[in-house]
C-alpha cells in the first residue's frame, strides 16, 4: 500500500527543521470506535499544516489530543518538548504553550470582551491588571477590533467574535495555535477577515496546525497539507502536490467532490 | 449636519384610540357567551369586593396596637430596646453605603467602557421597594406613641446620609465592597450582645424570622455551592458524601429536622457544650436549605455548555479556576430565578421554627388570640392575614428583583 509513503510525509517536516509537535503511533478510541489509527505526525517549528478530510475522519479528534482536551489511548504526543502525561501539571504547561481557537468561539458571554483576553494572562500567567490590559489592547488592535473591548461577546458579529477569540488565545504567548474549523459557523462575508487574521499569524512565524475546509487558504498559507479519512493519515504533502497531483485514490475522491 | 427623517411605512398599523364604549363591545360584549361571561364574573367580583370593604370597615385591629411589640420583637427585654434601635440603624447605615459602593462600581464600568451610565432615579427605588415602604408605614400605623415613627425617619435619615457619605470612599473599599456587610454584621452582633445585651435566645417576634433568613441564605448558598461541587468532584469519597449529604436531607421533611435540632441535637453533640434553640434551629435550616441549593446549583452548573469548560482549559486555566471564573458565574446566572424561588421558600420556612417552641411572628400572632381579652373571638382571621402581609411584601420583592437582575444580567442573550 502506497501509505507508507504518505506516512514517511508526515513525519518530514519544513521550514526550520525544529521539531514543535510530534505524534508518534497515536491510537484513540470512543468506546470501542477506533477515531485515530496509528497517526505519526511531527510538525516543524513556524510550519503551517493544513488538515483536511471529509466530516467524521478524526481531524478534531487529532488536533483536541494535542492539548488533551481528548486522551489519547496509545503512542505518544510531545509539545516543545513536553510529552503529555496523566500528570496535571505536565497537561497544564503543554495547554499554557498551545493556542486553541474552536468553530464555535467558545468566547465567555459573561465577560467583556477585553476580560475574555485578559482571563488567562491574570489567572495562569500571573500578569498585573494593568499589564495584562495593556497586552489585551495590543492584541485587540493587531485583530483590527480595538473599539470592542468593553463590549460583550453576544454584541459581536462571527467574524469578530472569532478574532477575539484568536486575540484570546494570543495572550497566552503560545508557541502553537491549534484551528479547528475557524470559519465554518461563518457568514461568507466574515470568513476573509477572520482568514486575513490567521494568515498575518502564520506570516509572523507561528506553529500552525488548521483544520479547515477552506481550500484557498489552504494553497496560499500551508507548507503541508495532510488528508485524513476514517482515523487515518491518507496523504500528505505540499499544497502543490495536493492539488495538481494526488497520488491516493481517495484523496482525488475527496478533492473532486469540494472543489 | 443634515436630518433625514424616515417616511412612516404606509403598512405600519395605526394605533387609533378607541372610545371605552367600542373597546367594551369589542373586548366584553362581542357575543352572546361572551356578555354572559361578564355578566357573571362581573357579579362575582362585585360581591367580594362589597364583602371585602365590609369586613375592612367591621375588623378592629386592638389586638395588633397591643401586641405589637410581641409581634415584632416577643419577649425582648423592654429596656433592652434601644439595642434594636441601634441595630436598626447601623442596618440602615450599611444598606446607604453597600447600596452608593454598587451604584459606584457600575459607575466606573461603564466609564471605562465609555458607556453611558443610566443611574436610576428616587422614583425607580419606590416602584422597586414600595411594599416594604408600605409595610414599614402600616406598622407603624400601629404603634400607640410617637417614638417609633421618629425612630423610623431617624433610621431612613442615617440610611440616606450614608449613602450620600458613600460617595467619599476610598476606591479600595469600593473594589472590595464585601466589607461593608460584613463589618455591618459584625457591628449589628456587638450592639445587641456586646457589653450586658441580649443574647439570641431571646431574639423573638418578626425580629428573629428576618435574622434567621439572612442568616440562613448566607450560609446555605455557598454550602449549597460547595455541595454542588463536590458532587462534581473527581474525588470518589468527596463525590459520595456529598450526594449521600443531598439524597439524605432531602428526602427527610424540614419539620422532623428542626424537631431533630431542637430536642436531639443536645444529646448528640458530646460534652456539655450549650446551643441555644436558636442556633440549634438555625443550624437545622441551613443544612436542610444547603441540599436543595445544592441541587438548584447542580441544574445551573449542568446548564454551561461544555465548550466553556474547554476553552477555559485551552487557554490553560486550572480545573479549580475554570470553575471559579466560567462554569459557576455563568450557573448562577443562568440560575437565579430557582435559586431566589429557594431563598423565598426559605423565607416563608422560618416560620416552622413556631413548631418548635421559639417565638416568631406567626407563633406571636397565636399567642396573642389566646390572650384572656381576645380569647375566643376569631381573631384568627385578623392577625393571620396581618402575619401574611410581612410575608408576601418581603417574598414580593425578592422575586421582583430576582426578574430585574434576571433582565439586567441578560439571561439567555448570549
Ligand atoms: N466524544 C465522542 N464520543 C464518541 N464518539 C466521538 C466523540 N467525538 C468524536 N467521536 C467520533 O469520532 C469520529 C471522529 O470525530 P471528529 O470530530 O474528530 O471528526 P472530524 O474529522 O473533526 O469531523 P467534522 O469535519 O465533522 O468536524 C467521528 O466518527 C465521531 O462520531
Ligand atoms: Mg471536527
Amino acid at each position: 500500500m502506497t501509505s507508507t509513503g504518505a506516512f514517511a510525509d508526515a513525519t518530514q517536516m519544513g521550514v526550520t527543521g525544529e521539531t514543535m509537535i510530534e505524534l508518534i503511533s497515536v491510537d484513540k478510541f470512543f468506546g470501542d470506535f477506533q477515531a485515530l489509527k496509528d497517526i505519526n505526525v511531527r510538525v516543524g517549528l513556524q510550519e503551517v499544516v493544513v488538515v483536511i478530510g471529509p466530516s467524521g475522519s478524526g481531524k478534531s479528534t487529532m488536533i483536541r489530543c494535542i492539548n488533551r482536551l481528548e486522551v489519547h489511548d496509545r503512542g505518544r504526543i510531545i509539545v516543545n518538548g513536553i510529552e503529555l502525561s496523566h500528570d496535571i501539571k505536565n497537561i497544564q504547561e503543554v495547554r499554557r504553550e498551545t493556542g486553541m481557537v474552536f468553530q464555535q468561539f467558545n468566547l465567555f458571554p459573561h465577560l467583556t470582551v477585553i476580560d475574555n483576553v485578559t482571563l488567562g494572562p491574570r489567572q495562569v500567567r500571573k500578569l498585573p491588571k494593568k499589564e495584562a490590559e495593556e497586552l489585551a489592547m495590543e492584541l485587540l488592535t493587531k485583530v483590527q477590533i480595538p473599539e470592542q473591548a468593553y463590549k460583550y461577546p453576544g454584541q459581536l458579529s462571527g467574524g469578530q467574535q472569532q478574532r477575539v477569540a484568536i486575540a484570546r488565545s494570543l495572550a497566552m504567548n503560545p508557541k502553537v495555535m491549534l484551528f479547528d474549523e475557524p470559519t465554518s459557523a461563518l457568514d461568507p462575508e466574515m470568513i476573509k477577515e477572520v482568514l486575513d487574521t490567521m494568515q498575518e499569524l502564520a506570516e509572523s512565524g507561528m506553529t500552525m496546525i488548521v483544520v479547515t475546509h477552506e481550500m484557498g487558504f489552504a494553497k496560499e498559507v500551508a507548507d503541508r497539507v495532510i488528508f485524513m479519512a476514517d482515523g487515518e493519515i491518507v496523504e500528505v504533502g505540499t499544497p502543490e502536490h495536493f492539488f495538481e497531483r494526488p497520488t491516493e485514490a481517495r484523496t482525488k475522491l475527496f478533492l473532486s467532490q469540494i472543489l | 449636519m443634515t436630518t433625514t427623517t424616515i417616511p412612516p411605512s404606509p403598512k405600519a398599523p395605526l394605533h387609533r384610540p378607541v372610545s371605552p364604549s367600542v373597546w367594551m363591545k369589542q373586548n366584553l360584549f362581542s357575543t352572546w357567551y361572551n356578555s354572559l361571561l361578564t355578566v357573571i364574573f362581573g357579579v362575582l367580583i362585585a360581591s367580594v369586593i362589597v364583602a371585602l370593604i365590609r369586613y375592612l370597615v367591621s375588623i378592629d385591629t386592638e389586638i395588633i396596637r397591643v401586641n405589637l411589640k410581641l409581634y415584632m420583637t416577643g419577649r425582648f427585654p423592654a429596656e433592652q430596646l434601644w439595642r434594636l434601635w441601634a441595630g436598626v440603624f447601623v442596618t440602615t447605615a450599611g444598606v446607604g453605603l453597600f447600596a452608593r459602593a454598587i451604584v459606584r462600581t457600575a459607575q466606573m464600568k461603564a466609564t471605562t467602557a465609555g458607556l453611558e451610565f443610566d443611574r436610576s432615579t428616587p422614583w425607580d427605588i419606590v416602584r422597586r421597594f414600595w411594599p416594604i415602604g408600605a409595610l414599614v408605614v402600616f406598622t407603624l400605623s400601629f404603634t400607640q406613641t410617637i417614638t417609633p415613627s421618629l425612630l423610623t425617619l431617624a433610621a431612613a435619615a442615617i440610611g440616606l446620609a450614608a449613602y450620600w457619605l458613600g460617595g467619599g470612599l476610598p476606591a479600595w473599599i469600593i473594589r472590595r465592597s464585601w466589607l461593608i456587610p460584613l463589618v455591618g454584621t459584625t457591628a449589628f452582633y456587638f450592639v445587641l450582645v456586646g457589653y450586658g445585651g441580649v443574647g439570641w435566645d431571646l431574639w423573638q417576634g418578626f425580629f428573629v424570622n428576618i435574622v434567621i433568613t439572612i442568616a440562613g441564605i448566607s450560609l446555605a448558598f455557598p454550602l449549597g455551592i460547595m455541595l454542588a461541587l463536590g458532587r462534581r468532584s473527581s474525588l470518589p469519597v468527596v463525590r459520595y458524601l456529598s450526594v449521600t449529604y443531598i439524597e439524605i436531607l432531602r428526602g427527610v421533611p424540614m419539620i422532623t429536622l428542626l424537631l431533630f435540632g431542637a430536642f436531639a441535637l443536645g444529646f448528640v453533640i458530646p460534652g456539655d457544650v450549650q446551643f441555644s434553640l436558636f442556633l440549634r434551629l438555625l443550624v437545622a435550616i441551613t443544612l436542610f436549605q444547603s441540599a436543595y441549593i445544592a441541587e438548584v446549583v447542580r441544574g445551573g452548573l449542568q446548564s454551561v455548555p461544555r465548550g466553556q469548560v474547554e476553552a477555559g482549559q485551552s487557554i490553560g486555566l486550572s480545573p479549580w479556576k475554570t470553575t471559579r471564573y466560567i462554569v459557576l458565574p455563568q450557573a448562577l446566572r443562568n440560575m437565579i430565578p430557582a435559586l431566589v424561588g429557594q431563598f423565598i421558600s426559605l423565607y416563608k420556612d422560618t416560620t416552622l421554627v413556631f413548631i418548635v417552641g421559639l417565638l416568631d411572628l406567626l407563633r406571636a400572632a397565636q399567642v396573642s388570640t389566646a390572650q384572656p381579652e381576645f380569647f375566643a373571638q376569631g381573631l384568627e382571621s385578623v392577625v393571620l392575614p396581618f402575619v401574611a402581609l410581612y410575608f408576601w411584601a418581603g417574598s414580593y420583592v425578592m422575586s421582583r428583583e430576582s426578574r430585574r437582575l434576571e433582565r439586567k444580567l441578560g439571561v439567555g442573550v448570549r
